[in-house]
């Protein structure tokens, strides 16, 4: 907000009170016709039940608009919190339940949902080129689609005997970009599916500085591993507002080495399985997850094959303060 | 003015946080209404975000029955985390934050940071 934040406050608040206003005033006037005098008012149908939503969606965008800015002036950030927490009614401050987990860190139920083959859990993993993969294949299919049904309509002129120059120049480079884009999918594809899946199991969860645990890495596929190796990370990640548009920023903090693969042959039903143990250090950070800032713990796995391109995938974990050495009611 | 009642600024996680706060130069009927609360926010690259530990808004007949001229006694245990943290994008503070308000709209704000935990330094 530029200027004098206190009439920019002001002028917000007043417009929300306004579209509140105007939102009850059409909401009322479009009840009351339809049911005190229903010959003049508007027919029950999609167009009252569309009018009623919108005129409703004005009252409450109003209403709540009006109150946050509000309560933005009339509180301070801290009671703001509070009241966004527990709600309006203030209660006691209840003395800290030992028992709960801590706050601010992730929760451990997404991390311990699958049970490994040898350790306790197989942890779950983040392809950071599947979100890439999907969405080229979206955008091949609609983009071919789309030249198909234009491809219809050129031939169908065609067969009229009717040329449709426009239409056929649109059609050349259209198909030219789909052909690009099926081909980039399908090559992402094999090499996703190529180098075969990798699963990380792990001895305990949550970790907790200062411990070491047993760590299981089994690679499928079918193929020669020029080199492998597995590192613990520490990731900050902020979220912030850069003019209009919301930025995300990580950077890795620490990093460290727990084990370095030569080369190696992977054939299909025999994997390759690698055994080394982890251990925190002991002034390492807790994982933190706040609204626009966290920090990240993740196990990476980096590969190198032959005829296929390097590849790296993560698998998060989640680090407890040292001081909650026995996570007694985990939640499962 | 507040003041933390330990030897140093730095706590451990369940540790009880023991301060003290006053006002001085201020009528006691002036004020009408006092905010004590522990809090940690977030500094750094990334947009701002707070969280409330401990809160107490005093107003009314609790604000009446509050003798100002001896400093106002708070015990607060805290919590295992956050802990404090300085990174590279973003850094983990705590500290205690009084409020005054006064009958005239005035404001009057204190701070006292601290630390929780011992991993403080940058990474």
């Amino acid at each position: 907000m530029s200027g004098w934040w206190f009439v920019g406050s002001l002028g917000e608040a007043l417009f929300f009170a306004s579209f509140f206003l105007v939102g009850v005033m059409c909401f009322t006037t479009l009840v009351a016709w339809q049911f005190v005098s229903p010959t003049t008012g508007v027919r029950i149908g999609y167009g009252f039940w569309l009018l009623t939503t919108v005129t409703a969606s004005f009252i409450v965008m109003g209403a709540v608009g009006f109150w946050y800015r509000v309560l933005k002036v009339a509180t301070s950030d801290e009671h703001r919190e509070v009241i966004a927490k527990h709600g309006l009614v203030s209660r006691p401050n209840k003395p800290h339940n030992r028992n709960l987990l801590p706050p601010m860190v992730p929760l451990l139920t997404p991390f311990t949902d699958s049970p490994g083959a040898k350790l306790a859990f197989r942890l779950p993993g983040e392809w950071p080129g599947t979100g890439a993969l999907i969405s080229i294949g979206l955008f091949a299919m609609a983009w071919n689609a789309m030249m198909v049904v234009f491809s219809v309509f050129a031939v169908g002129g065609f067969l009229e005997g009717k040329v449709q120059i426009r239409l056929l120049m649109l059609l050349i480079p259209g198909i030219y970009v789909g052909l690009r884009a099926g081909q980039l999918f399908f090559r992402s594809y094999v090499q996703e599916i190529g180098i075969g899946s990798t699963t990380v199991e792990i001895e305990d969860l949550p970790l907790v500085p200062g411990k070491t645990y047993k760590l299981l890495l089994v690679q499928y596929g079918r193929l020669i591993i020029k080199k492998l190796s597995i590192r613990l990370v520490c990731e900050e990640e902020s979220t912030y507002h850069f003019g209009t548009d919301v930025r995300t920023e990580c950077e890795i903090v620490r990093s460290q080495n727990i084990l370095d693969q030569g080369r190696s042959r992977i054939d299909w039903g025999r994997p390759l399985e690698l055994e080394c143990q982890v251990t925190l250090p002991l002034d390492a950070m807790h994982s933190f997850q706040s609204l626009h800032n966290a920090i990240h713990w993740k196990i990476i796995v980096e590969g190198e094959a032959n005829r296929w391109p390097s590849y790296s995938r993560s698998f998060p974990v989640v680090v407890y303060p040292h001081a909650r050495s026995n996570p007694v009611s985990q939640p499962l | 003015m507040i003041r933390l009642l330990g030897l140093q600024p730095t706590y451990m996680s369940r540790d009880t946080l023991e301060f003290e706060y006053r006002v001085s130069n201020i009528q006691q009927n002036s004020i009408s209404a006092v905010e004590v609360s522990v809090v940690w926010l977030t500094e750094g690259k990334g947009t701002e975000d707070l969280g409330v530990h401990f809160f107490q808004r005093l107003t009314g007949n609790s604000l009446a029955a509050s003798d100002w001229s001896i400093p106002q006694q708070v015990h607060v245990p805290l919590p295992d985390s956050p802990l404090s943290y300085e990174g590279r994008l973003l850094k983990i503070s705590w500290c205690v934050r009084v409020r005054f308000y006064l009958n005239d709209g005035t404001e009057l704000v204190a701070q006292q940071p601290f630390y929780l935990g011992t991993i403080t330094r940058e990474v």
